[in-house]
């Protein structure tokens, strides 16, 4: 969160952050000087008083010391919180402790930090988990948030859901932010639509840069993260949504279809069934077939069919 | 003040500890570009284009909140910089509905302004066709939602100046409007005090005053005359557009200054009124009911013929607005006072003797018996005695809510009104009537004088009997409870600048208000310009009316008078003793700009004058300031300046009229003593 805004909040004002300098370490709470951390943080400090700092300083790599706590989520067999020494690779988390992918797809991407983070590709996963090595890769621990991503996932579609969350946390103080993050998150609907044009993207890019650069507070300078990380890594994808107007994660709706193989359909109605805006017709003679116009893209039909008739493009 | 040096695009500027890069760069006619900052209001980085690259530090910094550090080399218009800027520009044109065709502000905007000056020719991101509205719930105000950037300059005014704070966000992020109170339309309000101050600072088009907003953009305006507002007795420095012979708007100065640049709602809508009133055309002599035009020689032999027999036979009096500028006064007093020897008086002689009179022990000393209003800042305890500074001087009431919100100064209220600060007040004492009577005020004083002692005293026991005693005195004068009474006297006592304001029904009763001089000086309510206390004298020049038109004794109501003479400057409606004093007299004459009524149906012989924009002169205000007025409009040539008048009647009387013999209020603005060396009155 941001510090001065909490701060702010306390105080009984709007939360919203104040410039700095003033830091709040010479002047926060209530004109005072304030210490400020995050609740992992303070949770160390009795262990390392208890037990040493000898003891803390023996974990971790040379700059990062002790433990971190990663929320590790997404497409990986066993989720949950984590904690591990600094330094541990990615891999070692993903594949180790998580079990690796789920149905054992490919691994595709990490995400680190949360919304204000960025991702980490294939050929990060032998990047020691300390907070050098993750800046120099263009992400932030931030609060340890780890989601997993596989190949059915779309690069576009995890920038536009990170940006929506903090588009929807603006404050609203700076013009960057509040409206910046706003024109992103509208281009990448467009994008994810079919809708974009390749002049959106460059703006796109050009707009995050501003935005990370010249944003109040934190919230605004790292909102642009997802966008950028996947535009630095995943530029096919944006690409593809935008020239040929498919997803090639097949996870954009707008970009999909399912549609029913008639070869391979039993007519069983399994699918007409189940769908929950009764867009599927056909019969006991009749191959069902799904109406394109209604269909709302949940993918229940494709879990359904006992025959694998159903696919997804 | 130490001093540094920083270089601003290879230029060496130099500034002090202290300032913002900023305003080392404004010191040094460096031009950084803004929206949300305006000098005066806490700054708050919210627009980013004040934004600039420093040597060794890795962010954009905002100028306007950076403290500047000796050696910074700063670079402002960097390529980047400019590209951001014009960013930030396109995103907020295409986030709301900027029509720049259909605003009134166009021309006078500051948002257009910036784009011009970036070369913001076309916006590249979509225009958001925004959902947001005009409220236009307010009589006077407007605020369209749509021209809105969000500088927020328009809260902080309202919160740090007018103390009001009316104005505060609603919602949050790209949703996020100014909003009034509780989330509520402007006209809703119930803590709007309709100043205006919001509009004078808005950047855009946003806030407007919506009689003004059509009369003429600053731009569009002929002249700006620099003047004092005459309508009370703060006299807050204004800014008058002239556009073809009419006032378009009236601004107070700027923000930095102590008051903040505020008005209050007389300032902002009735003096820009004063151009378009029904004007006294030429000298009008009266023949039965109706009134007859007649050449200025005619209407002063006339007036001259009255007055001669009815001052030879004590019978003539003269009646003087205390809007009138110390000059206008100097010659009435010239005239009617040492000339003549004519009885005169001001409307509002009555407040204005009480005020002195109850002054006059401590002037005697050669202390100023108060402080500039704006010392309201700088106190920690403020009292109000009997006083509704909203209606008698509504920019002092901004004082009191500024110093008690925001500078957690404490407020005390004694008086036989509601209270009006009630819910800021830390003490309140309702008064049933002892407004007139000084024991109030008396046993107050002797219980902080007890208490004093009590502290000093050797002989513990007798002065903490004393203290006991006058607590009970002053807890039974109030009708209070004991520990309530106590209450007050500690918070008085503790307090280290205590300043004391006095309403203007005090002046009933000149020992009320010589029993609050005491007070002021055993709560030890000194100033570096005179003793704490902010006496509400009425108008905008009672001070400067003193000594010069202000009766010993009052006459008014009681001498029967053959001739009187009047000048009101119609800006104020007279009083109803005053008019039924014009009324008894067997011949009246009536000098004043416009056709107020039913003053000049009461006249025999109608003289025109020149309206408050018209002349200049100074004011003694209780800013503690002398202010110069300047003319704002030039009167028509046919218009004779009251000195040309007094002449022209003089001349028929056959007197000649020397220099006044008593000059306007310098002696009250002047402290010859320290008001620490003051020494209690005898009541």
């Amino acid at each position: 969160g941001e510090e001065t805004a909490l701060m702010a909040s306390i105080e009984g004002e709007r939360g919203m952050p104040r410039p700095r300098p003033p830091f709040p370490a010479n002047k926060g709470l209530w004109a005072k000087p304030s210490n400020i951390n995050n609740v992992e943080t303070w949770a160390n400090v009795s262990p390392i008083i208890i037990n040493g700092g000898a003891w803390y300083a023996s974990m971790g790599t040379e700059k990062s010391k002790g433990t971190k706590v990663f929320a590790l989520t997404g497409k990986v067999k066993n989720t949950g919180l984590v904690e591990v020494p600094m330094g541990i690779t990615i891999r070692e988390i993903i594949f180790d402790l998580g079990g690796g992918i789920i149905n054992d797809k490919a691994f595709k991407a990490a995400q680190i930090g949360g919304p204000s983070g960025g991702c980490l590709t294939e050929a990060h996963l032998d990047t020691p988990v300390d907070y050098e090595s993750l800046t120099a890769a263009g992400a932030i621990m931030g609060s340890g948030g780890l989601v997993i991503m596989d190949e059915e996932t779309c690069m576009v579609d995890v920038a536009k859901f990170f940006l929506e969350f903090t588009q929807r946390e603006s404050c609203g103080k700076c013009v960057p932010c509040r409206e910046g993050t706003k024109q992103m998150l509208l281009t990448l609907e467009r994008i994810t639509r079919g809708e974009g044009t390749m002049e959106d993207l460059d703006k796109l890019e050009e707009l995050a840069v501003m935005v990370k650069e010249s944003s109040l507070c934190g919230l605004g300078q790292t909102a642009p993260n997802p966008v950028l990380t996947t535009l630095r890594y995943f530029r096919h994808e944006y690409e593809a949504h935008i020239r040929e107007k498919t997803c090639p994660a097949k996870a954009c709706a707008a970009l999909i279809q399912y549609i029913v193989n008639p070869d391979l359909c039993r007519k069983c109605g399994l699918c007409a069934k189940n769908c929950p805006v009764t867009c599927i017709s056909g019969d006991r003679q009749t191959p069902y077939v799904i109406d394109q116009s209604k269909c709302i893209k949940c993918g229940t039909c494709l879990e359904v069919c006992p025959f694998k008739a159903i696919r997804k493009e | 003040m130490k001093e540094i040096t920083l270089n601003f695009d290879g230029k060496e500027c130099k500034g002090v500890l202290g300032d913002t890069i900023l305003e080392v760069a404004q010191k040094n006619d460096v031009y950084i570009p803004t929206l949300c900052y305006l000098n005066g209001l806490s700054p708050i980085g919210a627009c980013r284009m004040c934004v600039v690259e420093v040597e060794r530090n890795p962010k954009l910094l905002t100028s306007c909140t950076t403290p500047a550090v000796d050696g910074m080399i700063v670079h402002t218009k960097t390529e980047k910089l400019n590209k951001y800027r014009k960013q930030i520009l396109e995103l907020l044109f295409a986030g709301r509905n900027h029509f720049c065709m259909y605003c009134s502000q166009s021309g006078d905007c500051e948002l257009q302004r910036l784009a011009i000056e970036h070369g913001m020719d076309a916006v590249r991101y979509p225009y958001l066709y925004a959902p947001f509205e005009n409220d236009a719930t307010h009589p006077d105000l407007m605020m369209d939602h749509n021209r809105c950037v969000l500088c927020l300059r328009c809260i902080r005014v309202c919160a740090e100046k007018v103390g009001a704070h009316t104005l505060d966000l609603q919602k949050r992020g790209w949703a996020a409007t100014v909003c009034a109170d509780m989330g509520q339309k402007l006209g809703e309000s119930e803590t709007c005090v309709s100043c205006g101050a919001c509009a004078q600072v808005c950047p855009t088009g946003t806030i407007t005053v919506r009689e003004l907003a059509y009369r003429g953009k600053r731009k569009d305006c002929d002249d700006v005359a620099e003047s004092v507002c005459p309508l009370c007795s703060v006299g807050c420095k204004i800014k008058a557009y002239v556009r073809t012979g009419s006032i378009a708007r009236v601004e107070g100065t700027g923000t930095e200054s102590p008051d903040g640049g505020q008005l209050c709602h007389m300032g902002r809508w009735w003096l820009p009124e004063s151009t378009e009133r029904e004007r006294v055309p030429v000298p009008m002599i009266r023949e039965g009911a109706h009134f007859r035009e007649a050449s200025w020689e005619e209407a002063m032999t006339l007036i001259a013929s009255k007055m001669k027999p009815a001052a030879e036979q004590g019978r003539a009096g003269a009646l003087v607005s205390s809007l009138c500028t110390d000059e206008e006064l100097s010659i009435f007093s010239a005239f009617f006072r040492d000339a003549m020897k004519v009885d005169i008086d001001t409307f509002d002689g009555d407040i204005l003797r009480g005020f002195f009179k109850g002054f006059e022990p401590f002037k005697a000393q050669g202390v100023r018996p108060f402080t500039g209003a704006h010392n309201i800042l700088d106190s920690d305890l403020i009292v109000n005695l009997c006083a509704d500074p909203q209606d008698e001087a509504p920019v002092v009431a901004s004082y009191i809510r500024v110093a008690v919100l925001r500078n957690n100064a404490r407020l005390v209220f004694a008086g036989d009104i509601a209270d009006p600060f009630d819910g800021l007040t830390d003490a309140s004492v309702r008064l049933n009537g002892t407004c007139k009577d000084p024991n109030f005020l008396k046993d107050l004083t002797a219980c902080l004088i007890a208490l004093a002692e009590s502290k000093v005293d050797l002989d513990g026991m007798t002065a903490l009997d004393n203290y006991a005693k006058a607590l009970d005195r002053f807890a039974a004068t109030a009708g209070i409870a004991r520990d309530k009474a106590e209450e007050i006297v500690k918070l008085i006592a503790s307090s280290q600048k205590p300043v004391f304001v006095l309403g203007k029904s005090l002046a009933k009763n000149p020992a009320v208000i010589a029993a609050a001089g005491n007070l002021a000086i055993a709560a030890r309510s000194f100033f570096s310009d005179g003793l704490g206390i902010v006496p509400l004298v009425s108008s905008g020049n009672s001070l400067g009316s003193v000594n010069t038109c202000v009766a010993d004794e009052p006459w008014l109501r009681t001498k029967e008078v053959d001739f009187l003479y009047v000048y009101s400057t119609g800006m104020i409606p007279e009083d109803e003793d005053s008019l039924a004093a014009i009324s008894r007299s067997g011949f009246s004459v009536i000098q004043t700009p416009y056709l107020v009524r039913p003053l000049v149906n009461l006249a025999d012989v109608l003289l025109p004058a020149p309206a408050w924009f018209e002349r200049s002169g100074h004011f003694c205000t209780i800013e503690g300031e002398r202010r110069r007025l300047n003319v704002i409009v030039p009167p028509q040539a046919s218009l004779k300046g009251l000195s040309t008048v007094f002449e022209g009647i003089a001349k028929d009387l056959g007197i000649t009229v020397g220099r006044p013999e008593t000059a306007p209020c310098e002696k009250f603005f002047v402290s010859s003593v320290s008001p620490e060396l003051a020494k209690m009155a005898a009541l």
